[in-house]
């Protein structure tokens, strides 16, 4: 950001005390601005510390800064000349408007969590500027969990069924308890060994909440149940890249990985070797990814599989 | 051997005080008031099965569900049952549903109400 302001500093410093366009009594949105822009910019006025501040806050918040310096300057069209325009929002000068865009900036430098829209790190994208790495890839759903609890005791399935709530167990159909609770949504299968499955929560942190959840409902109900040995067996993501493609293509230059039978499946089954993911990709462009341990692995085969899907986007 | 599902209904507890009257009394032996039971359970399973027509819906949202040993209960909150006639508010049901087939192994009925389960609780 430090950079940022020097170079718009230089900027302004082109025009150190031109008042002529600007004066007090004049009206604020007069058509004679010359850096007019969508944003009903003011000209460099002064340059001082103070406007450059003032342009990193209507970098963030420009709406709300151009209502308050309306205000403001009505109030102060009876002041003093020298007084610095605070209240006009400084602009840098020129085309160079578009090149800082400064309001795209602090988007790029966001940190990157986990939970956030990915930005994308092939290299091809760039060239294009920033709006398109919002654009192309919507938001990696962040992967859902499948947990497996060792819950350390031998369970009498028929007691659980019996006494805990929203449970079922047909012992004749499949040899598990299943139990639901509502927060987080999740289900679980309650095996007699002791051993427990726990699926359907949207993070790392909820799965294991809820498979805790699990194994307390088991202990209120008099079993020697501890938690012990959670481990994450598999997380699912989904995403969009927003454009079409062509199966047809991918499984014949990728045949090594692909399998795609439409009148099977209408997805092509793409089993990545590094990292070890396998996904589901569909003519809309939507992809399902699958088999990961740890969140990471999606991600990374997501940027494997985008420059891919990108050659075989439809074009028609 | 029919359900004794339905022992535990108004006309079911009524039959069961009265021949526990009886046996008070010492005027009918236990041994027949269980048969009276038992004769009890077959006929209004033929009786509801056969002699009974009219259709009623009902709506709520699922509080609690259940299914072992082949019997299904539910606590529904604010229900609506809804008759061509009528409609009748409540704000707590307690539904016990056994197989309508006794001899088959997992009838549709029974699939269709695991499904329902599970989508209604969450929703």
């Amino acid at each position: 950001e430090e950079k940022n302001n020097n170079h718009i500093f230089k900027k302004f410093k082109k025009n150190p005390h031109t008042m002529g366009a600007m004066t007090p009594g004049m009206p604020l949105f007069s058509p004679m601005m010359p850096y007019g822009s969508g944003l009903t910019p003011q000209p460099v006025q002064n340059t001082n510390s103070l406007s450059i501040l003032e342009e990193q806050q209507r970098q963030q918040q420009a709406q709300q800064q151009q209502q308050q310096a309306q205000q403001q300057a009505q109030q102060a069209s009876s002041g003093t000349s020298g007084q610095t325009p605070q209240l006009f929002h400084s602009q840098a000068v020129g085309g160079s408007t578009t090149t800082a865009l400064p309001g795209n900036t602090p988007l790029f430098t966001t940190p990157l969590t986990p939970m956030t829209p990915i930005t994308p790190a092939t290299p091809s994208s760039e060239t294009s500027g920033i709006v398109p790495q919002l654009q192309y890839v919507s938001h990696l759903i962040p992967p859902t969990p499948i947990f497996v609890v060792f819950s350390c005791c031998k369970l009498d399935l028929k007691t659980i069924a019996l006494r805990a709530r929203n449970a079922e167990y047909n012992p004749k159909r499949f040899a598990a308890v299943i139990m639901r609770i509502r927060e987080p949504r999740t289900t679980a299968l309650i095996f007699s060994s002791g051993k427990m499955v726990c699926t359907g929560a949207k993070s790392e942190e909820q799965s294991r909440l809820a498979a805790r959840k699990y194994a307390r409902v088991v202990q209120k109900l008099g079993f020697p149940a501890k938690f012990l040995d959670f481990k994450i067996q598999n997380m699912v993501g989904s995403c969009d890249v927003k454009f079409p493609i062509r199966l047809e293509g991918l499984v014949l230059t990728h045949q090594q990985f692909s399998s795609y039978e439409p009148e099977l499946f209408p997805g092509l089954i793409y089993r990545m070797i590094k990292p070890r993911i396998v996904l589901l990709i569909f003519v809309s462009g939507k992809v399902v990814l699958t088999g990961a341990k740890v969140r990471g692995e999606i991600y990374d085969a997501f940027e494997n599989i985008y420059p891919i899907l990108k050659g075989f986007r439809k074009t028609t | 051997m029919a359900y004794q599902l339905y022992r535990n209904t108004t006309l079911g507890n009524s039959l069961q005080e009265s021949l526990d009257e009886l046996i008070q009394t010492q005027q009918i032996t236990p041994q027949l008031a269980l048969q009276v039971l038992l004769q009890f359970d077959k006929a209004i399973n033929t009786a509801l099965a056969n002699r009974v027509r009219n259709r009623v819906n009902f709506r709520g949202s699922l509080n609690t569900y259940r299914f072992c040993d082949n019997v299904w209960t539910f606590v529904l909150n604010d229900v609506e049952f809804r008759e061509v006639t009528e409609l009748v508010k409540v704000d707590k049901v307690k539904i016990v549903a056994c197989d309508g087939k006794s001899d088959s192994s997992c009838s549709a009925a029974d699939v269709l109400l695991c499904f329902c389960a599970s989508a209604l609780f969450f929703f």
